[in-house]
């Protein structure tokens, strides 16, 4: 199958998950059969007004809010990946969700209801640190840059643990689930922060895509093919903790999305960045719509942190990616 | 066809780099012309491969001077560069599921832009590059099913698909067999004579750069000991001064009259 005939593949099968994602729900107001009168007709019979009710207000903000998402952390994952030249590399791994964990929980202590400015505040705390760090050492040492990021991470979760513990056990359950991430509660605001990062984030992606298969490649030999090299990490550095930051703020915490999609997307369409942009953005929005629709199907009646799914995707996933290099 | 013009491709003038402010390079005098090959050889850490990395810009200059085809270094955008220098680095193993064709084109880089697809002209330097690098089959191959020797030769092909006139390799025979280190090194010479680059070429393997080269440069702790032609630079005294090793001798190979190496142990 050509390349091309697999990106379309993989477009087929977002648009069917979406599809599946708006008519599947606990209320049975919509299903397909009404989906096709609501968008054929309007909302002309009560019923179909009902429809139409969860359609624009429930259902589509929360899968195109989703699908951002994924398509974000996706994003995020494969510039890290290829920059930092390590298979393993995701955007939380830099600290950003911690980050964004803290300025959420702080917030939260200090009486707000609105999570998602403080949330931005502190992932992007957490990303200006790490490129103030990598703007004076990145040439001459990649692994001890995420290292920095892993380390502040660190330091964000354990105030975070502290904060936390202070909280009475109502609102602790709340912040859990926030924590854990989620697109529940969620509406067209978000879906106005999300999708916008998505569009422009993967268009500046796709615009470095050659400069990206060559830093993947090695970092020497980018330079002597004509690469700006710190030019391009610098921005792309910057680009995957914007991306990631919105992410977290809008969403919460998602693990593993931007670890997993850039490598199944490699997989499917192949490695060179002007075929895996496009494929890493469609296999991150299908992972994070599947894994919604099945946090809110799988347990009746109670709806999981998309977190826990996608996390227990993502252990067994990163195992056998651990097994595949040895 | 010898060199096309008196200017050297390669020009270095008292070139001095390091890193972090240590000094390694102390004024290294460098000049390659259209049509030669160089061979730069001397003792592990004397410098030659933080001479590659000074003449293409990868760390900054302390002092002296760099020109590429007449234009000095600080003055060439990085594409530019990339056009007139290509560099076979030393290697690295490749982490990502690239094919060989596929790795093989983006040496095109630098003719290229940003979202424009390859042309006729990149996919036929390509496959020409594959070619010449005895790599032809191997266009649709995982680079991380090759072995180290293959992928050494995609890294050469990567390098002359750039088509450059100046090609800079560091260590290129490092991972050969002695079938391939002689392809290797005739194609060189050829790239040279045929081509006519002016290639610089690091090696470890005395005998080799005797062989092949026009010209050799021997380094010791980051200065020239001697430059010139094998038979004329490459001398025990200069060896001994380089390598610090007394069992080090210089005979003659039988078959082409070149100067070679022995041990007397």
């Amino acid at each position: 199958m050509s390349t091309t005939a697999r990106l379309i593949f993989l477009a087929l099968a977002s648009l069917a998950v979406f599809v599946a994602a708006v008519c599947i729900g606990p209320t049975q107001l919509l299903d397909l059969p009404r989906l096709f009168d609501l968008l054929r007709f309007g909302a002309s019979t009560p019923e179909l007004e009902r429809a139409s009710l969860v359609f624009w207000e429930l259902r589509l903000p929360r899968v195109l809010l989703a699908a951002a998402a994924g398509a974000n952390l996706a994003l995020g994952g494969l510039l890290l990946q290829a920059i930092f030249r390590n298979p393993l590399a995701e955007p939380y791994l830099l600290g950003l969700s911690s980050g964004g964990a803290l300025g959420a929980v702080i917030a939260l202590a200090a009486g707000a209801t609105v999570v998602t400015w403080p949330a931005l505040a502190g992932s992007l705390v957490i990303a200006a640190i790490v490129l103030l760090i990598c703007r004076r050492r990145i040439a001459a040492d990649l692994p001890s840059l995420l290292l920095v990021g892993v380390a502040l991470g660190a330091l964000a979760q354990a105030f975070t643990t502290a904060i936390i513990l202070r909280f009475d056990p109502g609102a602790l359950r709340s912040i859990l689930f926030w924590l854990m991430g989620s697109f529940a509660g969620r509406g067209w605001t978000e879906v106005g922060m999300l999708v916008p990062a998505a569009l422009i984030g993967g268009a500046i992606v796709f615009l470095l895509h050659r400069p990206l298969d060559l830093l993947a490649l090695g970092g020497e030999s980018a330079h002597h093919l004509g690469v700006r090299v710190s030019f391009v990490q610098t921005a792309g550095i910057a680009l995957a903790a914007v991306l990631a930051a919105v992410t977290v703020a809008a969403c919460g915490t998602i693990g593993f999305v931007g670890l997993m999609a850039p490598h199944l997307a490699r997989r499917l369409v192949g490695a060179p960045h002007g075929v895996s942009v496009p494929g890493s953005i469609m296999v991150g929005a299908i992972l994070t719509v599947g894994a919604d629709l099945a946090a809110r199907t799988v347990l009746a009646g109670t709806e999981l942190p998309v977190g826990v799914v996608t996390g227990a995707f993502g252990c067994v996933f990163f195992l056998a990616l651990l097994h595949r290099k040895n | 066809m010898r060199t096309s013009s008196s200017v050297a491709t390669l020009q270095g003038r008292g070139v001095r780099a390091g890193y972090g402010g240590c000094e390694v390079l102390q004024g290294i005098d460098v000049d390659v012309m259209r049509g030669e090959v160089l061979s730069v050889v001397g003792p592990n850490g004397c410098g030659k491969s933080t001479l590659l990395r000074a003449v293409t810009g990868l760390i900054p200059l302390y002092g002296g001077e760099v020109r590429i085809d007449g234009i000095s270094l600080a003055e060439l955008s990085a594409m530019q560069r990339a056009r007139l220098c290509a560099v076979q680095p030393q290697v690295e193993a490749p982490l990502f599921d690239y094919t060989v064709g596929q790795f093989v084109l983006l040496g095109r880089h630098p003719h290229r832009r940003s979202l424009a697809p390859a042309s006729a002209e990149d996919h036929a330097s390509t496959s020409r590059a594959l070619e010449q690098t005895d790599l032809a089959g191997f266009g649709k191959r995982s680079i991380r099913s090759l072995s180290t020797g293959e992928w050494q030769r995609a890294l050469l092909a990567r390098a002359l698909a750039q088509g450059a006139p100046l090609l800079l390799l560091d260590e290129p025979a490092a991972h050969l067999d002695p079938g391939h280190r002689f392809v290797m090194h005739t194609l060189l010479r050829k790239l040279a004579r045929e081509e006519n680059r002016a290639v610089l070429c690091v090696s470890h393997d005395l005998n080799l750069a005797a062989e092949f080269s026009d010209r050799m440069m021997i380094m010791s702790k980051g200065s020239v000991i001697a430059t010139g032609p094998p038979d004329e630079v490459m001398t025990e005294p200069h060896l001994h001064a380089a390598f610090q090793c007394d069992a080090l001798r210089v005979g003659m190979n039988p078959f082409t009259g070149r100067p070679g190496t022995f041990f007397a142990s």
